[in-house]
């Protein structure tokens, strides 16, 4: 499973400080969120498009399983908006559904939108990782180390945990429990999943934690780093970039 | 007011962290449901509002329920959902949080959970409208949001207290929760 998210080759994305990633990725999107324009939002999705396919470092293949996901979230969510959407100039109607000018232009808005999110999450989860960028947010943006610290413990019980959900699964099916039918069933299906996980999970964590301090692990002590990060060159090169190429994108999307 | 301490940050988190494991999993339900049932959808939505309130129920302490909503959806970000999971992570488990303080952080009854998970619904509604999901004809809107109240309702309130019942007879509540006057007292005896 891991092995699958080494790249082919590595990209100079890989060489920025990944909390820097995160940051300007961030900003970014919150740039795709808030922006109603049709042109500009279509034209930032190119541009992380660019981004996702060309300096991601993964072969083309694997890309191309990737992409699946995002193809059936534009259709999804353009479709909807598509054929429920508000609007007053009707081009067909049938029934409850109905398409008009207002809706095609929202179902692209939507679909640009949600590619944007899907080319920027995996371009920044392909190229990152996940230890350094947390150990790169405390030292670069003063994460608090207690935050950081109970990130990567808890990241690091995560195959404990979904192991500890097969176990269930499997366990449920051999003792051949039926749920009930409707809303009753549904609780009755996450009961018995969550409550034996969380009384799990409740008591590794409170175990590392007094193992951690039982070890001198101070909240907000001044402390040294086993990874030390630190800005290269490549960071400066990275902003540039990307905010040269956002420039580009709303200008296109203006005049053309 | 009382403050977190490590263990209890550690706790939150992993809370966060395995709900986001289950919302992987209940993500494969939902995608099965998704175009052939739009209403079931709508009703299952719940589940993605219930990790704030589910960690403030648990610990009972200011901060859990924003921290876990925050991690969990992080774990989402990470799992592949994308970053505007983390955005929609960091206002519902806001909008849970203020409804919580709201209350001084001394409820804990179905009726204050569940009004924390629409506190949430609303804080994503916001979100969908700025990023413009919410452009429907009125009807499908009400449709739409209209369940998705009920669900969260059904999800944080309801289900979130009876699972932390459950889990409190289990006794791992009591690692985790600040001790009680009473039982102060009871030493004094």
């Amino acid at each position: 499973m891991f092995n699958w998210f080494t790249p082919k080759r590595e990209t100079w994305l890989f060489r920025v400080n990944p909390a820097l990633k995160f940051i300007v990725f961030f900003a970014f999107l919150i740039i795709t969120l808030v922006n109603q324009s049709v042109p500009f939002a279509i034209s930032q999705a190119v541009l992380y498009g660019i981004v996702f396919y060309v300096f991601s470092g993964y072969s083309l293949k694997k890309l191309s399983i990737l992409s699946i996901p995002l193809v059936i979230s534009f259709l999804s969510t353009g479709l909807t908006m598509l054929l429920f959407g508000k609007g007053e100039a009707v081009l067909w109607q049938w029934g409850l559904f109905k398409i008009s000018e207002e809706s095609i232009q929202h179902a692209l808005l939507l679909g640009s939108k949600s590619l944007s999110f899907g080319f920027v999450g995996f371009t920044f989860i392909l190229t990152i990782q996940p230890v350094l960028f947390f150990y790169a947010m405390m030292q670069q943006f003063r994460l608090p180390s207690k935050y950081a610290y109970s990130f990567i413990a808890a990241f690091r019980l995560i195959p404990a945990v979904t192991e500890e959900l097969q176990i269930r699964r499997n366990a449920l099916k051999v003792r051949n429990i039926q749920f009930s039918k409707g809303i009753k069933g549904l609780y009755e299906r996450l009961q018995s999943y969550t409550v034996p996980l969380f009384a799990q999970s409740i008591r590794r964590a409170q175990r590392i934690a007094v193992a951690m301090e039982a070890k001198q692990y101070q909240m907000g002590a001044a402390r040294t780093y086993y990874y030390p990060t630190r800005y290269n060159g490549m960071d400066r090169v990275f902003l540039l970039v990307m905010i040269g190429s956002l420039c580009s994108a709303f200008l296109l999307s203006v005049y053309l | 007011m009382k403050k977190l301490k490590f263990t209890d940050l550690l706790v939150t988190i992993m809370i966060g962290v395995v709900f986001g494991v289950l919302m992987k999993f209940w993500d494969d339900l939902y995608t099965v449901v998704k175009p052939i049932m739009p209403v079931a959808r709508q009703l299952l939505y719940g589940m993605w509002f219930m990790v704030g309130p589910f960690a403030f129920l648990l610990l009972r302490k200011p901060g859990t329920a924003f921290i876990a909503s925050l991690a969990g959806a992080s774990l989402s970000a990470f799992a592949g959902h994308g970053i505007e999971v983390l955005m929609y992570g960091f206002a519902q488990g806001l909008a849970a949080e203020l409804l919580f303080a709201a209350f001084r952080y001394r409820r804990y009854s179905i009726l204050i959970a569940g009004l924390a998970g629409i506190a949430s619904c609303l804080a994503s509604f916001g979100l969908d409208l700025i990023y413009g999901y919410a452009a429907l004809e009125t009807w499908a809107l009400i449709v739409k949001y209209g369940l998705r109240t009920i669900s969260a309702f059904i999800f944080t309130g309801i289900f979130a207290v009876f699972i932390v019942r459950a889990l409190e007879a289990t006794g791992v509540t009591s690692l985790i929760r600040p001790v009680d006057k009473k039982e102060y007292t009871l030493l004094d005896q």
